[in-house]
């Protein structure tokens, strides 16, 4: 029904073909089938994350876990850092006999560092490599796609791929078993 | 890694159920079913007993810490039990759904968030007294490492410098990890919402969620992360609470066996506390599809274990009393079995030790009532625990010259009576505005509703 | 209920084992002639060592049989056969209970009349009742054994659920027992070698300690199970993984329980106490405490952590044997130095029997095993439950 509100789009204004799709299992096979027709440039929305679908969309992005490790070192470098600086440096203080570079009670607050580092830098480097916060997105055009959140599964490809061509991406994306094809504005 | 054995008998998720009912179950408790006259009530009676805490630490601020019973030699009292206890609840929140998350337990979905929101809450409570306890709380910054004027640094061979660093880093991280699990479906509550307001709020703090597979792919990652990292997290934050009595001299807290004990009480303490809010909750939503018997069946097998550890902890710390041959690890015991306070002691072992017991019994495990009035033994108890350690401890000093008695006055049952209606009325706040049950994680209980260990 | 696999190569690995064993036996023999103080020492360290084995196979095997888990289906045989070669063990035991008193101060009378804390333990610390006791925590031990290996036994003769059962209700009460036991057990055996020092967390140390043993034992026999029938068909890189798992987390209790102890008796700094570290931060064995940090922590801790190394059988069996390794080198970084006054145990080197006696008493406790091992099917026993497992 909504595919008939949109007018169809000047190609220059369109960000996409989106397919509608029952579950997940159907979502997959068109991932796999458009990868397979040589889609790069296509992204699928599903309420759950499904397994394998990363795999199914040639997604494989490690850097999340690189950045946290760093971030993790980093804070096990400041934490450290401080404690020497603290207990050595600046305020140098006999407690209890205790050396001044009484390395075991730095244990428990260097390792309360690196993991808050590790964590902030999860949530941040979660976000940006999501490319979050993003309040506007094109794929919020299509009226149907709150449904994205609840039970409907999607798979756009971007009018930017090379090899996007309005009428043979859709008859290629109807051919996949989706409930309908809907153009969306950029 | 670990499958449940009765797990093809007894779902984590109630059969014939598809994400569109569960999305409509779960989110609908916020957003369209009618809020239940019980909610108003619980809600309208914690936000009165808030107001203890309120006036009790209002008046502490204007006339002091001599208000509360604490003076030479029992320097800690209800403020540093409570404190304890309260972290100890809330450790039961990050368990489940950090370590429940890394050993592949699909029961943890459905009572995660829940557990998740206790955490934090418990942990805003447990905060409150040692800033209090300061007796200058406007000054509780001092308690930083930052460069000052008064050219002065904490002291970083203090466990209760280690506490500042644990508890902050813990509360950040606890608020993290519950936020990150909370995207999606904020996602989800951004799209259903019947008011503008609702749309805004949750399509603001959704951060324009829109499921797709590259957000999965880098959420889902980061999500494990966050639950390896919150795993020893949540150890280090009890072992540094235990560090701040091991570490002393004094006789019933110098021991080694502290860290892995306390956690363990922790955990224990924990899911008492979710059972205790949450089999009222559930009845009260009619969750009975989410919160299955299994999950019932889980967390008291959970409670049987680390409770048994507990005793194992009491029953060392005896045993090492008399092996010591030092007579006041000697006069401690004796303290403890028959001293002005031995009636909390043995009021200890009944509530820790013997009610437990109870949950050898496989139907008992499934039984709500049975559950709640063990799990309410257990909240005590595991109070007197704390009670047992702190003052109980210091009234006894090495010379007799500094013997005393510690009696709380009307300020520290207020303030420890207030925080539990603060607690109560933040959890109720919590479920009337957002998804108490993580919807995608319940989604994807659906497609295998039978399964153990995902291999 | 497949027929006997025992295999000629077993037997091979068997007689190799054998062969260890007695060639270690001669050395430490010599080594007795010349210095038989030592040569119980390093007895006492190999006996602790490998009972820790089969004692700790009894507690794996009760804690799969609670939580089930697709690690102890493949390691249920080797677990229940580590559990059969208890008995061996008591013979051992047999030569330090007849001589207590070149082993404890606190059984040496000459010692104990100067020493009035001693004296005051004595409720506790006397030969009469560590004896007494050494044979409860045996007969605990050998009665859950029997229990576990007949009720195995029966639930596959037919006896399906109700043996299951069986196995389960005994499991639960068993793991208190074996808790319970391990503990006291580490610090008759352990701990009260230094009878004035004493640390409660002691016992977790033991159990955490002995489950590292044990896996890493377990992973290098289920390592070389795999290379034939019947094995061959049920074992997966994912259960060396999982298995690698089990030995980080470990690895990761040991690192933690070891700091707790340390940084509690460090801050404390009481005089009845630090004595233990004062010894052990001196000398060879300030050394070995380093090379514990990074080798029995650090190293393992991010190599563990990577998958890739504990799916493939090449690598977790190299780190298996390391950690075996490292754990018989933290062991005798709590025994050998106990034997020295705090001042002079810098002065001591690590005896060449403390690494000749693991060996042979090892070898024939292997030999043991492998034999106790063959006895029975090796086909895991809940089969089914394995191949739902790789889809």
């Amino acid at each position: 029904m909504s595919s008939q509100a949109h007018e169809p789009q000047a190609e220059s204004n369109l960000y996409g073909l989106m397919a509608e799709f029952d579950d997940a299992d159907t979502l997959m096979k068109a991932c796999e089938a458009a990868r397979d027709a040589g889609f790069k440039k296509m992204d699928a929305y599903a309420p759950l994350p499904v397994h394998g679908l990363s795999e199914a969309l040639g997604i494989d992005d490690e850097r999340i876990q690189k950045i946290v490790l760093c971030a993790g070192l980093t804070g096990t470098t400041v934490g450290f850092s401080l404690m020497y600086y603290i207990t050595v440096i600046s305020y140098p203080m006999n407690v209890g006999g205790k050396p001044l570079f009484s390395w075991p009670a730095y244990v428990p607050p260097v390792f309360e560092t690196t993991v808050l580092f590790a964590a902030l830098s999860a949530l941040i480097g979660m976000c940006v490599l999501n490319g979050l916060p993003m309040p506007y997105h094109p794929v919020f055009n299509n009226p149907r796609f709150e449904m994205a959140s609840t039970d409907r599964f999607f798979l756009c490809i971007e009018a930017e791929d090379p090899k996007f061509d309005l009428g043979n991406t859709r008859k290629f994306l109807e051919g996949l078993h989706s409930q309908e094809v809907v153009e969306v504005a950029k | 890694m670990t499958e449940q054995y009765h797990s093809a008998t007894a779902p984590v998720l109630a059969p014939g159920h598809n994400n569109k009912s569960v999305t409509e179950k779960i989110a609908g408790v916020v957003l369209t079913q009618k809020t239940p006259k019980g909610w108003f009530i619980v809600f309208a009676i914690t936000f009165m007993v808030m107001h203890a805490m309120v006036f009790s630490l209002g008046s502490l601020v204007v006339r002091g810490i001599g208000l509360w019973g604490i003076n030479q030699p029992v320097g800690w009292g209800l403020d540093i039990i409570n404190f304890v206890w309260w972290i100890g609840i809330g450790h039961a929140g990050t368990l489940i759904s950090a370590i429940l998350l890394l050993l592949r337990q699909q029961w943890r979905m459905s009572i995660s968030r829940f557990a998740e929101a206790m955490t934090i809450f418990a942990v805003m409570c447990a905060g409150l007294y040692p800033v209090f306890h300061t007796g200058r709380p406007w000054l509780a910054y001092w308690l930083l490492p930052y460069p000052n004027t008064m050219a002065l640094w904490p002291q970083p061979r203090s466990p209760l410098v280690w506490d500042v660093f644990a508890v902050s880093t813990y509360m950040t991280v606890s608020i993290v990890f519950w936020y990150v699990g909370l995207i999606p479906d904020l996602g989800t509550m951004r799209d259903r919402a019947k008011t503008m307001f609702g749309k805004k709020m949750y399509g603001f703090f959704s951060l324009g969620w829109r499921g797709s597979a590259r957000h999965w792919h880098v959420y889902e990652t980061a999500s494990l992360l966050l639950a390896g990292l919150s795993t020893p997290l949540v150890v280090s934050v009890h072992s540094v609470v235990s560090f701040d009595f091991a570490a002393g001299i004094i006789p019933g807290w110098h021991t080694t066996v502290f860290p892995p004990y306390f956690v363990a009480g922790a955990v224990f303490a924990g899911f008492a506390m979710v059972l205790t809010l949450g089999i009222p909750i559930r009845k009260l939503y009619g969750l009975e599809d989410y919160i299955t018997d299994k999950h019932l069946d889980n967390m008291a097998k959970v409670m049987l274990t680390t409770g048994l550890v507990v005793v194992y902890g009491y029953f060392l710390e005896v045993f090492f009393a008399f092996y010591s041959a030092n007579e006041y690890e000697i006069a401690m015991a004796h303290n403890r079995f028959s001293g002005p306070y031995s009636a909390m002691y043995w009021a200890l072992i009944l509530c820790n030790f013997i009610v437990p017991q109870l949950l050898w019994i496989h139907s008992f495990r499934r039984n709500t009532t049975v559950l709640f009035i063990v799990s309410m033994f257990i909240n005590v108890g595991m109070w007197l625990e704390r009670f047992v350690i702190i003052p109980m401890s210091l009234h006894r000093d090495f010379l007799p010259s500094s013997w005393g008695f510690y009696m709380p006055t009307i300020f520290d049952w207020g303030a420890f009576i207030g925080s539990i209606g603060f607690f109560t009325f933040m959890m109720f706040l919590f479920i009337r505005g957002l998804p108490m049950i993580s919807i995608f994680e319940v989604r994807t209980l659906i497609k295998k509703p039978a399964q153990g260990g995902g291999h | 209920m497949s027929s006997q696999t025992m295999t000629a190569d077993l037997s091979g690995f068997r007689n190799k084992a054998f062969f260890a064993g007695v060639a270690g036996t001669v050395a430490c023999m010599a080594g007795a002639l010349s210095n038989s103080d030592q040569f119980w020492r390093s007895y006492l360290l190999a006996f602790i060592y490998w009972l820790m084995i089969p004692v700790t196979c009894g507690g794996l095997l009760m804690l799969h049989h609670l939580v089930g888990g697709q690690w102890g289906v493949v390691l249920r045989r080797q677990l229940e056969a580590g559990t059969r070669a208890l008995p061996f063990n008591l013979i051992l035991a047999i030569p330090i209970a007849l001589n207590l008193p070149k082993l404890y101060e606190w059984a040496n009378h000459e010692h104990t009349a100067h020493d009035k804390i001693l004296q005051q333990k004595a409720f506790w610390l006397n030969p009469e009742f560590f004896l007494i006791r050494l044979g409860i925590y045996f007969l605990i031990w050998l009665t859950l054994r029997y229990l576990l290996n007949n009720w195995s036994y029966d639930q596959e003769a037919g006896g399906g659920e109700t043996a299951k059962d069986k196995l389960r209700n005994v499991s639960g009460p068993g793991l208190v027992l074996h808790v319970l036991t391990v503990s006291f057990a580490s610090f008759d055996l352990g701990m009260s070698l230094e009878p004035h020092w004493m640390s409660s967390i002691y016992g977790f140390l033991y159990i955490v300690g002995g489950a590292l043993t044990t896996m890493a034992f377990n992973i290098l026999v289920l390592a070389r199970l795999s290379e034939e029938e019947p094995m061959s068909h049920h074992v997966r890189p994912n259960h060396f993984a999982d298995l690698g798992t089990l030995m980080f987390a470990f690895t990761v209790l040991w690192a933690y329980a070891s700091m707790s102890q340390y940084l509690i008796i460090w801050s404390g700094n009481l005089p009845e106490e630090t004595p233990f570290y004062v010894k052990r931060f001196h000398g060879p064995w300030l050394t070995m405490a380093t090379f514990l940090m990074v080798f029995h922590f650090a190293l393992p801790f991010f190599l563990l952590l990577m998958r890739f190394n504990k799916r493939k059988k090449a690598i977790i069996t190299k780190i298996a044997s390391f950690m075996m390794f490292m754990r018989l080198v933290d062991l005798m970084w709590y025994i050998a130095p106990a034997f020295h006054e705090v001042e002079e145990a810098g002065h001591h080197w690590p005896h060449w029997m403390d690494f000749a006696a693991p060996v042979a008493v090892g070898g024939l406790w292997v030999g043991v095993y492998v034999w106790q091992l063959g006895k029975r099917s090796l086909e895991p026993v809940e089969v089914h439950r394995l191949a739902g497992g790789h889809h």
